[in-house]
C-alpha cells in the first residue's frame, strides 16, 4: 500500500479523470443515499458500532461478487460460475483453516484456487475463443462439483477468532472493503488495469494500438475468481462452517448488482464504483423492504421490477 | 492462404455441425451399450424407458430454450415458469372440469403470457434477454410464494395424473407427449417460414429486419413458445411427482441450456436444431443415471457434467469464433 | 527522384480474401519528407494496402520493407516499433476513457508500474496542442463530436512520435477549420522529415498537400508518379483509368409516365424537409459526400428508421410505410451498403439468404416447400450467374457474388421500387457491369430504381437524374443533360447553388 500516495500525487490529470467518471453514476449515488437515509431512519442502530458492523457484513459478500461480475462485464465477458466459485471458496476455507497450515495457509489456498480457476476460465474463453456464457455455465458444474467433493454436506470449521474478527462486532468487513477498493484503484492505475476498458469496448482498435487485449481479459477472469473465492471465505466465516451450495444465489445477484450499477453487457460501459453502488442498493433494498414490513413476495416483485426499470429507463432516455 | 483456410474451416465446421445431433445420439447409444454391460440393471427396457421419461421434462423445457437461443437470446426464467405451472395447476381446478383439461389449458395460457411478457421486455424495452428473464424469474419467485405459501400442493387433476403415470401401449404418456411436441417443434423450426425467420434473426438481426422479418412479433412468439413449453414441462413434472412445491423447477434451468448446447446449437444464435437437443436431454439424464449406478458422488457427477459440456464445446469451437 | 531509402515500402504485394484478389503486385515507397497520396475508388484496395503496411494483415505475396530491409513477418507491434502510426477510418478510441487516456493508450508512461498521469498529461497535451484539441484532457472521448474524435485519433498517432504517418481519409468528418489545422500540421511534419501517406477523396486537398501519388484501380497500381504537372481532371482520369463508356449500358431516353414515390417535407435521421419525386421507369441517383444523410433518406423511405412527412404517396397508397414489412408489401425493396453486416446472413446457406424475404412475408406457419425453394434459387442463380452449390454458406462467396445474392433475394417479389445503397462498393468490374445492366433492365421494365452511390462516374453514366444531398437537404437535382462529374461534385461541395436544368 506504500505506493498509493504516489499514485494519488500524479498531478492535475488523475483526479479530474476520476471526477468525470462520477458523473455517470451521480443519480445512482443519490438513489443509494435515499435508501441509506431511509434505512437509517427505520433502523437507527445503523449508526451504532454493532449496527454498522452487521450492515456492512451483510453487504460485503454481495459487494465482492458484484465487483467480480463487473470486472468481467467491463471486458465484454460474463460469468455464470460466480455462485459456485463462492461455494468453493467457502468449503476450502472451512476445511483448511482448522488444519495444520492454519488460517494463513487456508487463506492462501482460497486465494490461489480463485486465481487459478479464474485464469483457467479466462484462458478457455479468451485463447480458445469460446463463448463466456457457456464456458462459465459448464464451469459452474465443475466448480460446484469440486465444492461437493471437498465437503459433501455442510461442515468443516472456521476458527472462532476469525469468525469473531470478520463477522463479529467489528468493522473488519468495512475496512476490508475499503482496502479492496483501494487495491482496485491501484490496479486500474496500471496500464494492464486501464486496458480493461479498451479491451472491452473496442478490442480491435485496442489491439491495433498495442494494448495487450488477451492478457487484460485473462487477468480480469483471474481477479474475478479471486474476489469470488474471497467472498466465499467471508461467508464461511459468517456461518462458522462451510456449505457446498451456499453461494448459489450470488450468480444472479452479482449480475443484478452490476447491471443496477450501470455496467453494460457489451463491454467497456460502466464503472466499478457504479457496480459497488449497485450492490449496496440491492443490499439496502432487501433490508429496507424488510423493515417496512414488505412480505417476501412484495420484496421479490419489487426487486424484479426495479431491475427491469433500471435497465429499461436509460434505453428510453437515449431514444 | 487465409481465404483457403477459412473456407475449408467453414465447410468443416458446418460438417461437424450437421452431424452434431447424430454425434450426440451416437454418444448416448455408446453410453447405453457400455453401461448395460457394466451394470446389469442399466440396459433393461424399463430402466431405459425411465431415463427417456426423465429426459422428457428436460426436453420440453429445452424445446422453448432452443427456439430462444437460436433467435439469439437466452431464457433464464424457465425454471421459475416450470414451478409456476406445477404449483398453480393444483390450485386451478373447477367443478365443471372433470377431466382437468380446462385447468391445464388455463395454466399453459398463463405461462405463455409470462413468456410473451419476457418478449415484450426484450423487443420493446430492449432489455438484455439475460436481465429481462432473470428479473422475471425473481418476480415469479415472489408470485410463487403468494400462490403456494411455501408448502407443497397436491395435484388432484386426473389428466395430470394420467400424464405422469399412464403407459398406453407400454409407453409412458410423458414420452408420448414429448414425441408429439418434438414433431411439432421440428416442423415449426425447419419447415415453416416462422422457423426460418428465427434463424435469420439469431444470425444477423439487422439484416433480418432489413429483409422484412417482423422482429417484434417474432421475438414475442419465441419467448411465448419458451413459456409454453416450460409450462408443459411443469404439468408433466407435477404428474410424475404428484406434488408441486417451490423449487421443483430449479434443476431445469441449467439442464435446458446444457441440453441445447450439447445438441450443437450455437449459444450465439442463428445455428442449431432441436434434433440435437433431444439426444442432448437424454444424454444429460443418462449421465446422471450412470453416475448414480457407478455410485459416483454428487460432486463427481457435477464435475463430469461440466467437463462433458466443455469437452464438446471444444470440439465445435471453430464455429463459435464467427463474431 | 530521391536516392534515400524509403522509410516504408511495399514491393509487389498481393492479397486475396476468400480467393478473391484484392491487391495484385502493388508497390509503393514512402520517402521521408514527402506527402504521398494514395488514390482509388472504393474497393480499389486502399484499406488493404494500409493494413499490409501496418502489419494488420500479412501479404500473400511480395514484401514489406522498412528502411530498405525486408520484414518477413510484419505485425502491428513491429510496425509500432518501426515508428509507423496509422490513423484508421474506423476509430480505435474507447468512449469511456478520457482524451489523455486514449491518446496514450498502449504506450502509457509508467512509474513504479503505475501509469504516470503527470507525464501522460504533459505528453498528451503536447500531442493535442499540435492538432488544436483544447478540450480538457479529462473529457471522456464519448462526449466529443465525431470530428473532434478524429482529432483525438490523430493526436494519438502523433503521441508516438512517428517516422511514418498513414492517414486514411482523415478529413471526411472534419470541419473546414479542422481540415486547415491538419493540413498545416502535415506541412510542418513533412518539413521535419516524416513520411506521410495520405488517403482522401477530396482532390483539392490532395492537389494542395501532396507531392507524389499512387493510384490503385481494381487492385493494381495504375500510376506512381509525381503530382507536379498534374491537375484534378488528370487525377480523375488516373483513378477511372478507362473509357467509362464500355462499363455502362447504353443510356436511352425514357418518358416518365407515373410517379412511384412522392414525398413532401420528408424528414428522417439527418434528412430535413426533403421534397422528392421518384418516377417509375427511371434510375434516380443520390449523390453527395459521405454521411450527408443520403442513407437516412433511403432508410426513411423504407420504414427502417422513423420518418416524418407532410404528405407521401408510395405506389398509389398515401402515407409512409412506417415499417419494413409494410414497405415490402408496398413493393419497396432495399439493398444495404454493408452486405456483411446488413445485407446477408453469412453463416447461412446462399439459398436461405435468397429466400429470406419470402420467409418474411409468407404466412408464418405455412409449410415450406424445399423443392420450390431449390427451383427458385436455381433460377435466380442462373439469372445472375452465381455459380456453385447453393447450400454453401454465403461467406464462401466473393464480394461481388455476395452483392448479387443481396440483390437476387428481392427478385422473386417483383419490387416496384428498388432502393440501393452503394451496391457496387468493393465489387469487381465484371460484377459491376452485370449489376448496371440489371438496374437498367429493371428500370426499362417500368420499375423505379433509386441508386445511392459514392462512385460519381456511376451516377453520371447510369442515372436518368441525380439528386445531390448536402447537410441533410437535396441541394440540386440534375437532369440527364446536365449530368457531369464536375456538376455533381460541385453541388456536393456546395461550391455554388447549382443551376438546375429543367
Amino acid at each position: 500500500m506504500s505506493i498509493v500516495p504516489s499514485a494519488k500525487s500524479t498531478g492535475a490529470l488523475y483526479w479530474p479523470v476520476q471526477a468525470r467518471r462520477n458523473i455517470g453514476v451521480r443519480s445512482l449515488f443519490l438513489v443509494v443515499l435515499a435508501f441509506l437515509i431511509a434505512y437509517g431512519v427505520l433502523f437507527p442502530g445503523l449508526f451504532a458500532a454493532s449496527g454498522f458492523a452487521k450492515f456492512t457484513q451483510s453487504w460485503f459478500p454481495l459487494a465482492l461478487v458484484a465487483m467480480a461480475q463487473a470486472i468481467l462485464m467491463l471486458t465484454g465477458g460474463i460469468s455464470l460460475a460466480i455462485g459456485a466459485t463462492v461455494s468453493l471458496g467457502a468449503v476450502i476455507a472451512a476445511t483448511t483453516m482448522a488444519g495444520p497450515f492454519g488460517v494463513a495457509g487456508g487463506a492462501a489456498a482460497v486465494a490461489l484456487t480463485g486465481l487459478g480457476i479464474g485464469a483457467a476460465t479466462g484462458f478457455i474463453v479468451v485463447k480458445l475463443r469460446l463463448p463466456a456464457i457457456v464456458v462459465t455455465l459448464a464451469g459452474s458444474f465443475i466448480i460446484g462439483g469440486a465444492a461437493l467433493l471437498i465437503l459433501p454436506r455442510p461442515g468443516g470449521a472456521i476458527p472462532a477468532w476469525l469468525s469473531d474478527l470478520l463477522a463479529g462486532d467489528t468493522p473488519a468487513a468495512f475496512v476490508l472493503l475499503v482496502v479492496i477498493v483501494l487495491l482496485w484503484k491501484l490496479y486500474l492505475a496500471t496500464p494492464l488495469g486501464l486496458s480493461l476498458y479498451a479491451a472491452g469496448e473496442n478490442p480491435v482498435g485496442a489491439y491495433r494500438s498495442g494494448v495487450p487485449v488477451d492478457a487484460a481479459r485473462v487477468a480480469a477472469y483471474a481477479i474475478s475468481g479471486l474476489l469470488s473465492t474471497g467472498a466465499g471465505l467471508f461467508v464461511a466465516a459468517q456461518t462458522g462452517s462451510g456449505d457446498p451450495v451456499i453461494g448459489t444465489a450470488f450468480t444472479l445477484n452479482s449480475i443484478a448488482a452490476a447491471v443496477l450499477g450501470g455496467i453494460g453487457f457489451l463491454g467497456g460501459q460502466g464503472t466499478m464504483r457504479g457496480a459497488l453502488a449497485g450492490s449496496l442498493l440491492l443490499s439496502l433494498m432487501i433490508s429496507v423492504m424488510f423493515f417496512l414490513g414488505f412480505t417476501p413476495v412484495a420484496q421479490y416483485v419489487a426487486q424484479g421490477l426495479i431491475i427491469i426499470g433500471a435497465v429499461a429507463i436509460p434505453q428510453f432516455r437515449k431514444v | 492462404m487465409t481465404a483457403w483456410n477459412d473456407s475449408a474451416g467453414g465447410k468443416r465446421a458446418s460438417a461437424i455441425l450437421k452431424s452434431r445431433p447424430f454425434l450426440t445420439l451416437a454418444i448416448v447409444a455408446a453410453v447405453w451399450i457400455v453401461a448395460s454391460f457394466v451394470s446389469r440393471g442399466f440396459g433393461a427396457y424399463g430402466h431405459l424407458r425411465y431415463l427417456v421419461e426423465l429426459g422428457a421434462v428436460i426436453g420440453l423445457v429445452a424445446a422453448g430454450q432452443t427456439f430462444v437461443v437460436i433467435a439469439g437470446g437466452i431464457d433464464l426464467s424457465v425454471a421459475a415458469i416450470v414451478t409456476v405451472s406445477a404449483i398453480s395447476l393444483p390450485l386451478l381446478s373447477w367443478q365443471a372440469d372433470p377431466t382437468g383439461l380446462v385447468s391445464i389449458l388455463a395454466v399453459l395460457v398463463l405461462t405463455t403470457i409470462i413468456g410473451v411478457i419476457n418478449g415484450l421486455g426484450v423487443a420493446l424495452l430492449r432489455v438484455h434477454p439475460m436481465i429481462m428473464t432473470l428479473a422475471m424469474a425473481t418476480f415469479l419467485q415472489g408470485l410463487l410464494i403468494i400462490i403456494a405459501g411455501g408448502s407443497a400442493v397436491t395435484a388432484e387433476n386426473p389428466l395430470v395424473h394420467w400424464l405422469g403415470n399412464a403407459r398406453p401401449a407400454g409407453i409412458p404418456a410423458g414420452i408420448i407427449l414429448w414425441i408429439a411436441t418434438s414433431a411439432v417443434v421440428l416442423t415449426v423450426m425447419h419447415a415453416t417460414p416462422f422457423g426460418a425467420r428465427i434463424f435469420a434473426m439469431g444470425a444477423n438481426p439487422l439484416a433480418a429486419s432489413l429483409s422484412g422479418v417482423p422482429m417484434t412479433s417474432t421475438t414475442l412468439a419465441v419467448y411465448g413458445i419458451s413459456g409454453f413449453t416450460a409450462g408443459l414441462a411443469g404439468v408433466l413434472v407435477l404428474g410424475m411427482n404428484g406434488q408441486g412445491y417451490v423449487g421443483i423447477g430449479d434443476p431445469y434451468l441449467l439442464a435446458s441450456i446444457a441440453a441445447v448446447v450439447l445438441g450443437g446449437t450455437s449459444i450465439l444464435g442463428g445455428l442449431g436444431t432441436y434434433a440435437g437437443t433431444i439426444p442432448g436431454a437424454i444424454l444429460l439424464v443418462t449421465i446422471t443415471a450412470l453416475i448414480t449406478v457407478v455410485n459416483a458422488s454428487p460432486g463427481w457427477r457435477s464435475i463430469l457434467f461440466g467437463s462433458l459440456i466443455l469437452g464438446l464445446l471444444l470440439l465445435s469451437g471453430r464455429e463459435q469464433a464467427r463474431r | 527522384m530521391t536516392t534515400v531509402a524509403p522509410l516504408l515500402a511495399a514491393r509487389g504485394v498481393s492479397k486475396a480474401f476468400f480467393g478473391n484478389p484484392v491487391l495484385r503486385g502493388v508497390s509503393i515507397a514512402l520517402q521521408p519528407g514527402r506527402v504521398h497520396a494514395l488514390l482509388g475508388e472504393n474497393g480499389a484496395g486502399k484499406s488493404t494496402l494500409i493494413n499490409l503496411l501496418s502489419g494488420a494483415l500479412r501479404p500473400d505475396g511480395g514484401e514489406i520493407e522498412v528502411d530498405g530491409r525486408a520484414v518477413p513477418r510484419m505485425t502491428p507491434a513491429l510496425a509500432r516499433q518501426a515508428g509507423i502510426a496509422v490513423v484508421q477510418q474506423e476509430l480505435s478510441l474507447t468512449a469511456s476513457l478520457s482524451i489523455a487516456e486514449n491518446v496514450g493508450l498502449g504506450a502509457y508512461p509508467k512509474r513504479f508500474g503505475l501509469i504516470d498521469y503527470k507525464e501522460l498529461a504533459a505528453r498528451a497535451k503536447a500531442a493535442c496542442a499540435l492538432v488544436g484539441l483544447n478540450e480538457p484532457l479529462s473529457t471522456p472521448v464519448g462526449h466529443l463530436a465525431l470530428g473532434r474524435r478524429q482529432m483525438v485519433e490523430i493526436a494519438k498517432a502523433l503521441y508516438r512520435k512517428p517516422r511514418v504517418l498513414i492517414l486514411d481519409e482523415p478529413t471526411s468528418s472534419l470541419s473546414s477549420t479542422e481540415t486547415k489545422i491538419l493540413t498545416d500540421l502535415l506541412e510542418r511534419l513533412r518539413g521535419e522529415g516524416i513520411a506521410i501517406l495520405y488517403i482522401s477523396h477530396r482532390l483539392n486537398e490532395v492537389m494542395a498537400l501532396c507531392q507524389h501519388v499512387t493510384v490503385l484501380k481494381d487492385g493494381t497500381c495504375t500510376a506512381d508518379r509525381s503530382l507536379v504537372g498534374t491537375d484534378a481532371t488528370g487525377l480523375v482520369r488516373l483513378m477511372v483509368g478507362r473509357d467509362p463508356g464500355d462499363l455502362f449500358p447504353k443510356w436511352q431516353p425514357f418518358v416518365s409516365t407515373t410517379t412511384a414515390i412522392s414525398v413532401r417535407k420528408f424528414s428522417a435521421g439527418l434528412m430535413r424537409d426533403v421534397d422528392l419525386d421518384i418516377r417509375a421507369g427511371e434510375v434516380l441517383g443520390i449523390g453527395g459526400l459521405v454521411g450527408q444523410g443520403q442513407e437516412d433518406l433511403l432508410l426513411g423511405l423504407y420504414g427502417a428508421i422513423p420518418g416524418r412527412t407532410a404528405s407521401a404517396v408510395v405506389n398509389g397508397i398515401s402515407g409512409l410505410p412506417g415499417g419494413v414489412p409494410k414497405a415490402n408489401a408496398l413493393g419497396l425493396a432495399y439493398v444495404p451498403a454493408d452486405r456483411k453486416r446488413e445485407g446477408l446472413h453469412l453463416i447461412h446457406p446462399i439459398l436461405t439468404n435468397m429466400m429470406l424475404p419470402a420467409f418474411a412475408r409468407l404466412p408464418a406457419l405455412k409449410l415450406r416447400s424445399r423443392k420450390t425453394e431449390r427451383e427458385t434459387g436455381k433460377s435466380l442463380a442462373a439469372q445472375l450467374a452465381i455459380k456453385g452449390d447453393l447450400q454453401r454458406p454465403a461467406q464462401a462467396l466473393s464480394g461481388g457474388n455476395q452483392q448479387k445474392v443481396a440483390l437476387a433475394k428481392w427478385m422473386p417479389h417483383d419490387p416496384l421500387v428498388l432502393l440501393l445503397n452503394d451496391p457496387t462498393r468493393g465489387v469487381d468490374v465484371e460484377t459491376k457491369r452485370e449489376i448496371y445492366l440489371m438496374l437498367r433492365t429493371f428500370a426499362a421494365a417500368g420499375k423505379a430504381v433509386v441508386l445511392l452511390s459514392s462512385d460519381t462516374s456511376e451516377l453520371v453514366h447510369l442515372c436518368d437524374r441525380v439528386a445531390v444531398v448536402r447537410e441533410g437537404r437535396i441541394t440540386a437535382t440534375l437532369e440527364r443533360a446536365a449530368l457531369s462529374e464536375e456538376a455533381i461534385v460541385s453541388a456536393a461541395m456546395g461550391a455554388e447553388k447549382q443551376k438546375v436544368a429543367a
